[in-house]
């Protein structure tokens, strides 16, 4: 069975049902029109670019390219999960990057090796999008995790040092922060988790559905991916937040005001 | 004769170009106990807080048992000195837990004692089942109470006592002054505008005049 295309035309028909919302917009003055446009077309720009590059990447199937390509989401993940909350890029950028790296991508190689026995571990039909989606969910954790520590640390660094006073180590004192950031960043994943197939069907189970697979194995697929996806969401949360530790705070114990960026 | 525990050497502290701490000496050997009295605003916190390492000199240094406080040495001060800070909302959770916790520190590597602990609850007038309630539901003086338990259990050889008596009555005000100062061998820095804390054991010194 094979999936049915979607054509030029049939895309700007697509586009049509977007009248919906820009007229709804227009009468009550949401004031969202332009940036509807705007957001449309860039992700069709976006998308179509990534459809160019994959189907580049998928024909090559080049180990090292894929590879390569995975350590540039690494990168573009570290990043934005810094810039995000405002901490200075120039000082986190390797550490964060090194949390993401060994968070994912040992977690992806296992799964690719023992759960889907992939003969080449790096084939990019499985590799890339498999690594998308752990690395788009544990940086959305990283996000959550990272913002909810330092701003904690921020507003109540009275507890922090009065913990050091009672003679706790730098580790110890910040225990009841790095357990609030964790537990806020693996929320989503575990609310998800519990609302899966029946709520919602989640991209990766839709996808092998209408690519004619059976529901059983699109259910299998699904559930090998949220048990990776919360692995490594909880692996790089927790490392990113060692990691950041180890480099944002002073030899005192203090968290260094310059890595804040502003 | 007893060397010199904490020494002050014309330290400075400035924020925004303004001299919070201008110029400060003291000397100070083991036992003895001071009173840094002034208004609020003076800069007595910052004089405590520069002996921990949360608060750094513009000039001059502090001395620790003869050394110079660094990033290396600051944390064998931190097993000696406990600072009980004026802010008493430091803490979260069941008060139990608070204890186990500060126990569980390496530093503070020693089985819980609740026969103390019950002991030194029932000598500040605190109810046995305040132990089992939510630090938060606390009072402010009953809270400044748990923070002195919890001070005096670690224990240490010089405590820093920053306005620890702001929110307590009277009676109780002199029940906590008595347990310290009754201490011959504790080392004591008190910051506090509260004259009840004079008395003939005790060096005041007077900050911001």
């Amino acid at each position: 069975m094979d999936t049915y295309e979607i054509s030029s035309f049939s895309l700007f028909l697509c586009l049509l049902l977007l009248l919906i919302p820009l007229l709804i917009s227009y009468y009550i003055k949401l004031k969202l029109i332009s940036k509807t446009l705007v957001t449309v077309a860039r992700m069709s720009i976006q998308l179509f670019l990534v459809g160019i590059f994959l189907t580049f990447l998928f024909d090559l199937n080049n180990s090292y390219v894929n590879f390569s390509w995975i350590l540039i989401m690494l990168v573009v993940a570290g990043y934005t999960s810094i810039k995000d909350i405002n901490l200075k890029v120039r000082d986190l950028i390797l550490p964060v990057a090194a949390a993401f790296f060994l968070g994912n991508v040992l977690v992806l190689l296992y799964f690719n090796h023992f759960v889907i026995r992939l003969d080449n571990l790096f084939e990019a039909r499985y590799l890339i999008p498999i690594a998308g989606m752990f690395l788009g969910n544990s940086l959305r954790g990283n996000v959550v995790g990272l913002s909810d520590f330092f701003r904690s640390l921020k507003h109540d660094e009275m507890s922090y040092t009065n913990r050091l006073s009672f003679g706790a180590k730098k580790y110890e004192a910040l225990m009841p922060y790095i357990r609030n950031s964790l537990l806020s960043s693996l929320q989503p994943t575990l609310a998800s988790m519990v609302t899966i197939g029946i709520v919602t069907l989640p991209g990766m189970m839709t996808g092998l559905l209408l690519a004619g697979e059976s529901p059983l194995l699109a259910v299998t697929y699904q559930l090998a991916i949220m048990i990776g996806i919360y692995v490594s969401t909880m692996l790089t949360v927790s490392l990113t937040l060692l990691m950041t530790i180890r480099f944002g705070f002073d030899r005192y114990g203090l968290v260094k005001q310059e890595i804040f960026s502003n | 004769m007893t060397t010199v525990l904490v020494e002050y050497k014309d330290v400075t502290v400035s924020f925004n170009n303004e001299d919070i701490v201008k110029k400060f000496n003291l000397k100070l050997k083991k036992g003895e106990k001071v009173l840094f009295k002034g208004k609020s605003g003076t800069g007595k916190s910052t004089l405590l807080k520069l002996l921990m390492g949360f608060t750094f000199p513009s000039l001059g240094s502090i001395n620790f048992r003869g050394k110079s406080l660094n990033c290396d040495n600051i944390w064998e001060v931190r097993k000696n000195v406990c600072y009980i800070s004026q802010h008493s909302d430091v803490w979260e959770g069941p008060v139990i837990d608070i204890f186990k916790e500060i126990f569980s520190y390496n530093n503070n590597a020693q089985d819980l004692d609740y026969s103390k602990i019950d002991s030194l609850m029932n000598y500040f007038n605190l109810d046995k089942n305040k132990l089992y309630q939510e630090y938060d539901s606390l009072s402010g003086g009953e809270k400044q109470r748990i923070c002195i338990i919890l001070a005096i259990l670690l224990p240490r050889e010089i405590y820093l006592l920053d306005e620890i008596t702001s929110s307590l009555d009277n009676e109780m005000k002199s029940k906590v002054i008595n347990y310290f100062l009754e201490q011959n061998d504790l080392t004591l820095i008190i910051a506090s505008h509260d004259s009840q804390w004079e008395s003939n054991n005790i060096k005041v010194i007077p900050i911001g005049e």
